[in-house]
């Protein structure tokens, strides 16, 4: 099979995969009405405060493959409602940011700062509209360059990499993604040791599983689902009940604005909008590339570069006064992180956000796809499937992309009242729907246990400022890492300075060594 | 109301197949619970879901399954062992978790801790490199090992990474043996160069169809359905084979009646044309092969004494 | 010099580091960082978790040295309180989802447990109980007072969870069913 042979495949296999019902005669595929409702459930969780994409992702992974099964059939329809999930919370975050002034996100904290002057002069619904066409434009953009470059990554990974050159990458990876996430380096590495600790509990090659304690409980180690879920989702959870807690006397009050003059966002707009969005657009995607380094970061360079350039005209609102010019600037920088996010992923097996880590344990669940270099082998003759399901799923970020451009505007504009469901009422159902879900798949009832042990680590990092985010992909990675090196060793047979006497292998070691010196200068005189 | 409507399948189906009748004198007291020692989604995780499948849609019985991974195995023996031995909780592994896996862990257990109920499909265990190689047999591979060439072996357990250091032992070269998780760990290692060739067992099928990969030589104690001219390890000077089989377990001291009536059901769906598990098995599997009684202790008291042989011989 | 808060985490990390390196891993794994198995030289057990506690300690190192920003965010005694409520209210209401459907069972002489693990209502006793009272049970804590509002939220939603999970799908077990 060619080349053009994998990507048609790939687009078949979505709209041609098993039925669900057929719309006008037309058959609908699963895989494409899975995108569909993972986009509409996007948006609304990202619309209610207190919830968002990871939270909705993590809760119905179990509850898709319930309903699909291992099957490699199962593989696109979950995931294809998990990236309509990923994408539409994108969009969905800016709406009570806008109306009501409460981020549901960092990232969406600077979308408050125009959105929500604009809100109290009377333009909600163009703020809004702003906000869509802008976080569309991004998305759009940054999925157009995953899918130009993860396959033509991949094959230089592959090709030129040896097994100990993959060793070093891993560790320069964790490095770098140690000391770029948060604020201290010294955190994020010891989110990452921990995180690697995690993973090595149980596992191993010798028959007694180690670091068990000799205990039945974790001789099979804690199982991505627990990790995963316990620190990011019940983590925040925890924190989220605890400063409900604290202020028990909420008003639930919320102040609501009425709409003045005209709402529309007319040609004029967009041209004035253009440059702002393309160059977010641009930041978005660069920065969404690198592994561990998020939407926040994104989100605030594309807003500060955007304060720079902007020359608000006589009588124009300036930047953090209501001006359409920042909303979009952050919307389409933050919204450009998802798609280039998955470069990382896809080419290498390094997830750089949430998302991805989701995303990587819907695949590892179900099984039949690793994302990784070996997806994109065009080999001739035999069918990769890995390689279909990948242009499956890059068919599938457009059609949400698609879909965000039709519907998505109208929908997210409808979900203003979500901002009154009472978060001490929905964080507790929330908890015992994860920890429900997990046990569904996990039918061990220490999983519980450890899910809410890892709730209370991942609530004590966020008490303390280390973001959780090194320890999760250390997990990830620390399985991958240690089959490496020992693969490394074995094939050079055993030579233990296999890291440092090959050039490619030794200029990563040095990069990583590079990586954290920088990170602990002096900040003063550096910026 | 999901029971009576199982019940109510469970009776149509026992008018409809020979199965029923066979498998009529024993019902399972509850839900059995089915442990899986391999990853989800893999080849041998879908078979022992899809074999559950058509049990409950014959049978009326009712399968949970759970996956109970990793140490060839033997995490699922170790949690198998002290279960009811009542027929509800059953274990899908490889023979070699009975053979070689356990007598090398020294976990303080013996297959006589369990009760084998049957096999369902063998391995094609072959030794397979990436055409491109060049190689058309294992005989190349020792040339080029014996040239000075560091040859990278790649195999998924200690049994098997014992056999590739005796192919090299016998034949006095040394190979660099690579050991991994899997299979398709092995295949992936293959295809982007990590690895110069490796043990397969099956998975290797479609590349060798489409001349991607070639199988330099039989790992079993016979030819290899697919390429019956590779040759045996036995004209390597190694005498050990890797013939292995899934197969079904549950703890020891399960009464016969119990023991028999399962393995007449899962010998009846897995042989069944048309089931989704037989069709799964002759796809992936090269078809069913099925031991059972006292065949199949008698090949694992074989494999018992193998693996001491072998390990003997690969610790000298 | 003064000793900042994350000065304190640093030294927590440090120990921690080192107790994992010097006796969590050397005690509790079967072979060390260099294994010569039979005829084998290869990577041990030890190895990899070896590298986390490098790693912990390095960062703990790091943070040491390192000038944060000024927004320190720290644990206090309320922290502590609050894990406490918190683990309460888990506890017992897991204690309940564990413990009241074997309970029924054997009160009602319905028989053993584990042959009826998929069968209604006994298999749903415990998590309808104990997820009630986890959701009724956590809105009391944050509304200073059990409320006939919690349960009535509890209740639909351990009932909505019944419905998504126990009826539609045969092989599926609710917690805590599958340990028996």
């Amino acid at each position: 099979m060619g080349a053009l042979d994998y990507v048609l495949a790939g687009v078949a296999a979505v709209f041609l995969g098993p039925e669900m019902f057929s719309l006008f005669g037309l058959p609908v595929s699963l895989a494409l009405a899975m995108v569909v409702l993972g986009f509409l459930t996007g948006i609304l969780v990202g619309a209610t405060p207190g919830l968002g994409g990871p939270m909705a992702m993590a809760i119905s992974l179990p509850i898709l493959i319930s309903l699909f099964g291992y099957s490699a059939d199962a593989l696109l329809p979950v995931m294809g409602f998990l990236i309509g999930v990923m994408k539409g919370a994108t969009v969905g975050g800016a709406v009570p940011a806008i109306l009501f002034n409460t981020p549901g996100t960092a990232d969406a904290f600077m979308t408050t700062l125009d959105g929500y002057p604009m809100t109290q002069r009377g333009q909600a619904r163009k703020a809004l509209k702003v906000a869509h066409v802008s976080s569309a434009a991004g998305d759009t953009f940054s999925d157009i360059v995953l899918i130009v470059c993860a396959p033509f990554l991949a094959i230089m990974i592959e090709r030129f990499l040896d097994l100990p050159e993959k060793t070093a990458l891993l560790l320069l990876s964790l490095s770098f993604i140690a000391t770029v996430v948060g604020g201290s380096a010294g955190k994020g590495l010891i989110a990452t040791g921990l995180g690697l600790l995690a993973a090595f509990v149980g596992t191993g090659e010798d028959f007694y599983p180690r670091l068990s304690f000799g205990t039945e409980a974790l001789s099979q180690g804690f199982g991505p689902a627990a990790v995963f879920l316990g620190v990011l989702i019940v983590g925040e959870l925890f924190r989220g009940i605890e400063d409900l807690w604290r202020e028990k006397a909420r008003s639930g009050q919320v102040t609501q604005y009425d709409l003045s003059g005209d709402q529309s966002l007319g040609w004029a707009d967009l041209r004035r909008l253009a440059p702002h969005i393309g160059r977010s657009a641009l930041i978005g995607t660069a920065i969404g590339a690198l592994p561990g380094i998020g939407s926040s970061l994104a989100a605030t360079l594309g807003y500060t570069v955007a304060k720079a350039r902007h020359k608000p005209g006589a009588g124009d609102p300036k930047m953090g006064e209501g001006a359409p010019e920042g909303v979009a600037a952050t919307e389409a920088a933050n919204s450009a992180v998802s798609g280039a996010n998955l470069i990382p992923v896809l080419s290498l097996g390094i997830p750089g956000n949430v998302a991805a880590v989701f995303l990587i344990l819907a695949a590892e669940s179900i099984g039949g796809f690793t994302p990784g270099p070996s997806v994109f082998r065009f080999t001739e003759t035999a069918v990769n499937p890995e390689l279909v399901i990948a242009f499956g799923l890059f068919t599938m970020m457009m059609l949400a992309n698609l879909m965000n451009w039709t519907v998505g505007g109208v929908f997210m504009r409808s979900l203003g009242f979500l901002v009154r469901v009472p978060r001490q009422l929905l964080l507790p159902v929330v908890l015992l729907l994860t920890l429900t879900s997990i046990y569904v798949e996990t039918p061990r009832f220490e999983v519980i246990l450890f899910t809410l042990g890892f709730g209370v680590l991942g609530y004590l990092m966020r008490r303390v400022g280390m973001s959780p985010l090194p320890f999760v992909i250390a997990y990830i990675l620390g399985g991958r890492l240690e089959e490496t090196a020992r693969q490394a060793f074995a094939a050079t047979g055993a030579d233990p300075f296999f890291l440092f006497n090959r050039p490619v292998a030794l200029a990563l070691m040095v990069l990583a060594l590079l990586v954290i010196v920088w990170s602990v200068r002096p900040k003063g005189e550096a910026s | 109301m999901n029971n009576f409507v199982k019940a109510a399948a469970a009776a149509m189906a026992l008018t409809a197949s020979t199965i029923g009748a066979a498998a009529q004198d024993w019902t399972p007291p509850g839900p059995i619970k089915l442990m899986i020692a391999f990853a989800a989604g893999g080849g041998a995780d879908t078979q022992a879901r899809l074999i559950a499948e058509d049990l409950e849609a014959e049978l009326g019985w009712n399968f949970i399954p759970e996956q109970v991974t990793g140490k060839g195995g033997l995490n699922l023996a170790m949690a198998i062992k002290d279960e009811p031995a009542d027929g509800t909780v059953i274990g899908m592994v490889v023979a070699e978790t009975l053979g070689y896996n356990m007598y090398v862990a020294e976990a303080g257990v013996t297959p006589e801790d369990f009760t084998a109920i049957t096999t369902t499909a063998g391995f094609q265990m072959g030794i397979v490199a990436r055409a491109e190689k060049g190689w058309t047999d294992f005989a190349d591979v020792l040339a080029a090992a014996k040239g000075g060439e560091a040859i990278r072996f790649g195999t998924m357990s200690d049994k098997l990474s014992d056999l590739a250091y005796l192919l090299g032992r016998e034949n006095g070269t040394e190979f660099n043996i690579v050991q991994v998780r899997g299979g398709r760990d092995v295949l992936n290692g293959v295809n982007a160069g990590d690895m110069d060739l490796g043990f397969m067992a099956g998975i290797q099928t479609a590349g060798v169809a489409s001349g991607e990969l070639v199988n330099l030589a039989s790992a079993l104690s016979t030819p290899l359905e697919q390429t019956p001219d590779a040759p045996m390890m036995s004209a390597f000077g190694v005498d050990y084979n890797a013939d292995g089989y899934f197969m079904f377990i549950g703890p020891a001291g399960m009464p016969d009646a119990v023991r028999a009536a399962l393995a007449r059901a899962i010998e009846g769906v897995v042989t069944r044309d048309g089931s989704k598990s037989n069709g799964m098995i002759t796809k992936a599997f090269g078809g069913p092969a099925v031991l059972q009684g006292e065949v199949l202790d008698g090949f694992l008291a074989a494999e018992w004494a193998a693996a001491e042989a072998l390990l003997a011989e690969a610790s000298q | 010099m003064q000793f900042s808060r994350d000065r304190g985490l640093a030294l927590v990390a440090l120990v921690l580091g080192l107790a994992v390196a010097l006796v969590w891993v050397p005690l509790d794994s079967a072979s060390g960082i260099l294994e010569q198995s039979r005829r084998r030289v290869s990577v041990g057990d030890a190895a990899a978790p070896t590298l986390a506690a490098l790693f912990i300690i390095i960062g703990a190192l790091l943070l040491w040295i390192e000038r944060v920003s000024d927004e320190v965010s720290a644990l206090t005694w309320r922290n502590a309180v609050y894990l406490l409520w918190l683990t309460g209210v888990l506890g017992l209401a897991l204690a309940l989802m564990w413990g009241l459907g074997p309970l029924a069972a054997r009160l009602w002489g319905a028989g053993e447990y584990r042959l009826l693990r998929d069968t209604a209502p006994w298999s749903q006793i415990g998590f309808l109980c104990g997820g009630t009272a986890m959701v009724a049970g956590l809105v009391g804590l944050v509304d200073g007072r059990l409320s006939g509002r919690g349960l009535a939220l509890g209740l639909v939603s351990t009932m909505v969870l019944i419905a998504l999970y126990d009826l539609p799908f045969d092989d599926i077990l609710l917690p805590p069913n599958g340990d028996y």
